[in-house]
Order: C-alpha cells, then sequence, then structure tokens
C-alpha cells in the first residue's frame, strides 16, 4: 500500500518493527490522517507521519497502518 | 462506564461515589469532603489557583484526623495520593490549564494542537490574530516553536490537515495566518523574547544547527543553561537554510529568528565540524555536560545505474541545493533532468530553472498520484514551466567525451507485487528511450551522514541508520547525550524537528536536574483560552479561504525572489475568524443530541463532529429551526454554546457563532421576561390541550394565574 497525503488510516495492529515503542500499544485502534507519507520516496519501508485523532501526531512503520478508504 | 484515566477526573468521581453513597455521617466529615470536592471540581474545570493543591492536602489531612471510619480514610487516601503519586498531572491542571487525557473537556487540546508535532496552541493564537493581536499570538506560538516566522512559510501543516473547519470547506489557513504574524510583529519589533531564567551555571553542548538543534537551544537557554553549537556550516539554519530554496523560505527570515536566539545568550560556533573540530570528549572536557545531537540528513542517495560515476556533470539535489543557498550561482546545465518525485526534486527543478537552465525536467518512476511532493509545489513547478516525465525508471547516464550527452530511462507500468498491495512500477521491454540532457540531478532521497559521529562509541544505530533514541525523551543510550531531527527520524519535517528539539531540551533539564525521565512522549499544553470573536453564522459560514498571491510567472522563472506573497491584512483577519474554536467546543455532539431526541426539535446540523464520517454542517439552518429554548446551552460540558438576553433579543451563540437570535416577549402585565415566541408558541402547543386556544397576549405563569383567577371571579359576578 502506498500511502498518501491526507488519506485517513487506522492503527490496526503492533508492529514489529525496531522503531515500534511500547507506549503505541496505547494508539491501537485509533483512526488518523497520514500527514507526511515517507520520510524516503515510496519506500515501504519508510516511517509514515500519522495523526492520530487525539492522540498526537507521530510515525509509525508501515505494517501497522491500514487505510480506512 | 469505564474509569476515567484522569487521575483528576477519577479522584472526583471515586470521592462522588462516597458522598453519593450516604456513607458520611458525621456533618464535619461529609462538610470536609465537599469542599474537597469543590477544589477538586475547580483543578478539573481551570480554575484553580497556586493555593488550591495545599488547600486540598490540608482538608485531606484535617479529614483524616477528624474522622476514622473507613471512608473518610478512603477519601483521605485519594487527596494523598493527588498530592503525591499524581502531583504532576494536578499541577498540569492548575498551571497549564492542560489535561492530557482530554477527560476534564475545558482542559483538553484542540485536534490542530494535538496534530501539530510541537504543540502549538493554535486556536489560541489564531483568535488573537483574528483580534490583531500579532505579537500576543507570536508569544503563544515561541511558547512550543521558537521559528513562527520559518513554519509560517515552509511547515507541511499537519494542523490543518486535521483541521475541523476542514470537514465543513476547507482548513483554516493556519500557516499563513502564523507567517503574517510573525511578519508584522517582526516589522513593528514586537517579536520579543520572553525573560529568561536565572544563569544556572551549567553549560549544554549542541551539535547542528538545524531547527532541532536551534529549537533545544532556546529552549535551554530560557531555562538559564549556557548553550554553545557547533556547526559544519558557515550559517545557521541547517537544513533550512541550504536545502530550501530562497524563494520558499528568504534567508532573512532564518537570519532574523536566529538573532533572536543570539538575543538570549546562544553562543554559535560556525566551520566545526563534529568528530573532526570537537569531539564528545573534548566537549566534555570544555566542561558541558549535556549533549544534543542533531546533525540532520544531509547525505543522498546515488541512483545505482552505469554512467552515474563517469561525469561531473552528475550530482544529488542536496548538493546543488547547498551549494546554491552558499552563493554558488553556476548552472548544473543547460538542459537538466532532475530523478525523483518529492519535494526535494522538485525544490532541485525549479532552482535550476532560476539559476538559468534552458530545459528542466523531472523523471518520477511513478505516476502524480503517487508522487509525494505537496500538491502546490508540483502545481507551481508546471506553472513556470518545469515538464514532468511520469512512469520512467532511470537505466543509464550516457556521455560522450566527459560530458553528459542524456539519461537512458525505461518506461513503467504499475504492477501490485507478489504478497504486497503496492503498486510497483515494472519496466516494459523495449521501451528504452534518452531524455536529452547535460546535466543529471539524483534526488531519490536523504540519509544522515554518519561520518562524524564514528567517534562517538555505545551510540546505538536503527537499521535506516538513523540514531536510536527513547522517543519519549529524546535520550540515546548514551547517559547524557540526546539526539532529534532528521539525525533519529530520517529526513522529516520542519516541525518534527522543531517538536524534537523541544522535547529533548525538556528531557535535558530533567537529566541535569536529577528528575526521571517520561514514558509518554508529552501531550500539547493548553496555553490560554482566549475570548471567542462574535459573528453570525451566515457570516462564519459564508467565509472562504483565500487564495495566496504569487509573484509573477516571469520572475519566478528568473529569480529567487519569494514566490508566494501573502495574505493582506483583511485577509488574515478574516481568515481567524473561521476557526471553530475545537478548543472551547470538544464536539461531544450533547448539544445536537438534547435538540434533536429530547426537545424533538433537530435545529443543530454539525456534521463536522464526525471525525471518521463527517456529515454536513448547516450552520444557518438553526435560524430556521431553532426555538432559544437554551436545553442545548444547559448541557454543554464546556460552556461552548450559549443562550444569553441582551439588548431585547434571546441569542443563542455556539463559540462566538450566533446561531439565532430573536426579540423577547415580555410579560404585558409586569414585564418580565417570558421567553420568544417560538418558543412560547412551541410550549403552548406541548402543554395545552387542542381544543384550547392560544391566548396572543403574552403572561408570565404568575401573571397568567392572576389574570385567570381574575376572570374566574368576574364570570362568577356575572
Amino acid at each position: 500500500m502506498t500511502f498518501r497525503k491526507g488519506q485517513r488510516v487506522e492503527l490496526f495492529r503492533e508492529s514489529r518493527d525496531e522503531s515500534w515503542e511500547a507506549y503505541m500499544r496505547e494508539y491501537i485502534g485509533c483512526h488518523g490522517v497520514v500527514t507526511d507519507p515517507d520520510t524516503s520516496i515510496n519506500d515501504p519501508d519508510a516511517l509514515v507521519e500519522v495523526s492520530l485523532e487525539g492522540k498526537g501526531t507521530h510515525r509509525f512503520p508501515q505494517d501497522c497502518l491500514r487505510p480506512l478508504e | 462506564m469505564s474509569e476515567p484515566l484522569c487521575p483528576v477526573r477519577s479522584t472526583i468521581d471515586q470521592i462522588e461515589r462516597i458522598c453519593q453513597s450516604n456513607a458520611l455521617v458525621n456533618p464535619k466529615s461529609r462538610r470536609i469532603t465537599e469542599e474537597i470536592l469543590e477544589l477538586l471540581n475547580d483543578v478539573a474545570w481551570g480554575r484553580a489557583g497556586s493555593d488550591h493543591l495545599s488547600s486540598i492536602k490540608a482538608l485531606g489531612e484535617e479529614l483524616a484526623q477528624h474522622d476514622n471510619k473507613p471512608e473518610c480514610t478512603r477519601v483521605a487516601q485519594l487527596v494523598e495520593d493527588a498530592v503525591t503519586v499524581h502531583l504532576e498531572t494536578f499541577e498540569s491542571h492548575v498551571r497549564t490549564h492542560n489535561c492530557a487525557t482530554g477527560e476534564c473537556v475545558k482542559l483538553a487540546p484542540a485536534p490542530c494542537q494535538m496534530a501539530c508535532p510541537a504543540g502549538i496552541d493554535v486556536p489560541t493564537y489564531v483568535t488573537l490574530i483574528g483580534m490583531g493581536h500579532d505579537a500576543e499570538a507570536i508569544s503563544v506560538i515561541r511558547k512550543d516553536n521558537p521559528f513562527p516566522w520559518v513554519c509560517g512559510l515552509v511547515c507541511t501543516r499537519p494542523c490543518e490537515m486535521m483541521c475541523v473547519r476542514g470537514r465543513m470547506d476547507e482548513p483554516v489557513s493556519i500557516k499563513f495566518l502564523k507567517a503574517f504574524a510573525a511578519e508584522r510583529a517582526m516589522s513593528e519589533r514586537s517579536y520579543q523574547n520572553p525573560p529568561k531564567a536565572p544563569d544556572k551555571g551549567r553549560k549544554v553542548a549542541i551539535v547542528g544547527a538545524g531547527p532541532a538543534g536551534m529549537s533545544a537551544a532556546y529552549y535551554l537557554a530560557l531555562k538559564g543553561y549556557g548553550v554553545e553549537v557547533f556547526e559544519d556550516l558557515p550559517m545557521a539554519g541547517g537544513m533550512i537554510m541550504v536545502g530550501i530554496p530562497r524563494y520558499r523560505l528568504p534567508r532573512e527570515v532564518i537570519d532574523r529568528e536566529v538573532g533572536m536566539l543570539e538575543e538570549l545568550g546562544v553562543v554559535f560556533h560556525f566551520n566545526t565540524r563534529f568528530g573532526r573540530d570537537v569531539t564528545l570528549n573534548s566537549l566534555k572536557d570544555a566542561g558541558f555536560e549535556a549533549f544534543f545531537i542533531a546533525i540532520g540528513a544531509h547525505g543522498s542517495f546515488r541512483l545505482n545505474i552505469p554512467g552515474e560515476s563517469d561525469y561531473p556533470r552528475v550530482s544529488d539535489a542536496i548538493s546543488l541545493l547547498k551549494k546554491v543557498a552558499l552563493g554558488d550561482r553556476n548552472i548544473p546545465g543547460r538542459r537538466v533532468v532532475v530523478v525523483g518525485g518529492g519535494n526535494v526534486a522538485i525544490d532541485a527543478a525549479r532552482t535550476c530553472l532560476r539559476l538559468g537552465c534552458e530545459s528542466v525536467t523531472i523523471a518520477y518512476r511513478r505516476t502524480r498520484n503517487e508522487m509525494p511532493a505537496d500538491i502546490e509545489e508540483i502545481e507551481q513547478a508546471e506553472e513556470e514551466g518545469i515538464e514532468i516525465t511520469f512512469l520512467t525508471i532511470p537505466v543509464a547516464v550516457e556521455g560522450k567525451d566527459g560530458q553528459v550527452t542524456g539519461l537512458r530511462c525505461l518506461r513503467a507500468k504499475l504492477v501490485v507485487k507478489e504478497g504486497t498491495d503496492r503498486l510497483y512500477p515494472k519496466p516494459v521491454e523495449g521501451s528504452e528511450f534518452v531524455l536529452p540532457a547535460d546535466a543529471v540531478i539524483a534526488a531519490i532521497g536523504q540519509q544522515v551522514q554518519t561520518e562524524c559521529l564514528q567517534t562517538v562509541e555505545g551510540l546505538h544505530w536503527s537499521r535506516r541508520q538513523t540514531i536510536g533514541v527513547d522517543l519519549a525523551c529524546m535520550q540515546t543510550d548514551l547517559p547524557g547525550v540526546f539526539a532529534a531531527g532528521d539525525a533519529v527520524t530520517g529526513p522529516a519535517t520542519v516541525i518534527e524537528a522543531i517538536g524534537g528539539g523541544k522535547r529533548a531540551a525538556e528531557a535535558i533539564d530533567r537529566h541535569l536536574s536529577g528528575l526521571p525521565q517520561p514514558k509518554m512522549p508529552p501531550v500539547p499544553v493548553r496555553r490560554a483560552r482566549t475570548p471567542w470573536i462574535e459573528m453570525t453564522a451566515a457570516e462564519k459560514a459564508g467565509r472562504r479561504r483565500p487564495e495566496m498571491p504569487l509573484l509573477n510567472i516571469d520572475r519566478r522563472r528568473l529569480m529567487f525572489q519569494q514566490v508566494e506573497l501573502g495574505y493582506s491584512e483583511d485577509d488574515v483577519r478574516r481568515e481567524a475568524g473561521r476557526c471553530l474554536r475545537c478548543d472551547i467546543c470538544r464536539r461531544c455532539g450533547l448539544c445536537v443530541e438534547i435538540c434533536r431526541d429530547r426537545m424533538k426539535i433537530g435545529a443543530l446540523h454539525f456534521g463536522y463532529m464526525n471525525f471518521d464520517q463527517p456529515g454536513p454542517t448547516d450552520l444557518k439552518i438553526t435560524e430556521k429551526k431553532c426555538i432559544l429554548c437554551g436545553a442545548c446551552a444547559a448541557n454543554c460540558p464546556n460552556e461552548a454554546i450559549r443562550i444569553e438576553d441582551r439588548n431585547g433579543e434571546r441569542i443563542l451563540s455556539l463559540c462566538g457563532t450566533i446561531l439565532n437570535r430573536r426579540p423577547l416577549i415580555t410579560c404585558a402585565d409586569c414585564g418580565a421576561v417570558i421567553g420568544t415566541e417560538a418558543y412560547i408558541q412551541h410550549m403552548n402547543r406541548k402543554i395545552l390541550a387542542a381544543e384550547q386556544t392560544i391566548d396572543t397576549v403574552y403572561r408570565c405563569a404568575e401573571c397568567h394565574r392572576k389574570h385567570q383567577a381574575q376572570l374566574s371571579v368576574d364570570l362568577a359576578r356575572l
């Protein structure tokens, strides 16, 4: 999945990526908007910046995100 | 119902339950507990002062001494926990009017503030700008971001993506409002530093004068630390200086805001490379007690295609942008091909055009839909005459006699790779072609240049070749060494770097004060509850986000003059008024439910309240349907929706937006206010039997009773 800026996504599961932090578990199930899709151009491994409703803006690995639309 | 996460709310709920159980039989115990509850509610509603917590503590102790029944002991224990275990949370409610969980509704940050990686209190400063208080707005912004002017021009604006107004029509133009206020305040010399704390006599070294490093420097200097910044480049700014072209961000903007740091006493050492001119050990020897690494991501990925290393005119975008920023205005070539689809590729292409290149083409492997560059940047580039060739995969740089002659490419089609749902560009066989060029610039991504940190032993590196930190406090594996910005996130945004720098400054202060580090990233802090700007619903709904005026196209092709010219003052003040003030209206939907389900009126159509499935919003329909009963206002938990009698009218407003106003009806006999005509008729329809006629002369209940009594007497006399 290539994430687009402005796309609505759900943080649906824990990631196995090393960038996943324990406190992020609290965000599982939250919905948000992709605010910066890639730290590298269209790299499936890149971290994606997502603003979660009521939980702030964070960078997540792509394997824990899925689009809502 | 689940237990609240907020210790303030939880304490209130538990004590309320004890009170409601009637277990407190002793009158004095009840009185003390009720006083505790009242003070706790002050904390939850942002009304508490500096003495509240000590008073709560004293009352808890008094209760424990007075009554040793289990319920009293429990209340006293809850109070004890509040002022010891949860002291920090209670203090944040009192001092900063902030409830991290959002359960103390009046103190919860708005979605735009939550979305900002630096946590700027957007509704407060937008409202201040709307009122014309630009310098005050800048002071609010700088509590969380020392570079409002820079961000007003180049921020990726996650706040606007979460802006609730965007669910109605278009988000408030938060970024440009900030730029206007910063420019105005700077021009009027009212852009000033806050007072700094007394000198602590302790030194912190910062490596890198980019947005992260300078943000940390600013907040540490304000806390009274001696801050010195070591920078490889001959000037401050880092990637915002050498990675962002001047037509987007003029140098004067950076210099002015950096000047504010120098005014605070931050010392810069330019042309000083970490790992070569200074090392961690040499800085320790010089008396520095904490270190913040913010070296950015100034390296570029290579294309890894034949010919890339064979010609001098094959370079990378970051090097080109850096050379130009440092004053080199030689053209990279007459016909330039830029490879990539991100903002850096667009910046490089537009820079080449301004340097005088005859033709500039961007070669991108995927389609326009997948381009990660901002849509505005792509559109502006195309307007200026830059060609973008999509579905183009470079395969070799071609040349002759040491000069580039073209970029050999293949056409691509997007296919789904097995096992993924991601579209990949697959080369089309036999589709080879050559893009004529005498210079090729790669803009396919950046990376951290790790060489300068190789002397730092024990630093953890991620598999992405970024510095590994605890994201809650930006601390590395080395005690006293912190890191943030692109060196940690990989190439990311300016506002993320600023947020990281601010977070690191807090953590460095804790480290040097011997305090433990937090386990969660900080939650943004509400800076104020600014009064709202009053206007009619028609005005609120009708205002449209203004277009940004741009420099004329000829100049945009020829010079590095700023392209976005900025809003006019009228546009700025009007635009700020579009803010829905989500710091006050928490979109709980209670008003809508009560109006629709309890009053059976349905006068409130706020479709924007739903994040996942926003519906249509009609602010103007309220005027047609609303009877001004006040049920919505009476049940609003945050005093966002209000009903008030003013100048002979009853007015219903939501965060200053007047949804309905009707003349007040007064009692024909005594002159007391009895409501609006629509309300009286509604109540009459509900209360009176169908056969009863509705009196057209309005009287209050008392006068109506007297009137009826008099009628009865008169009838009896007949």
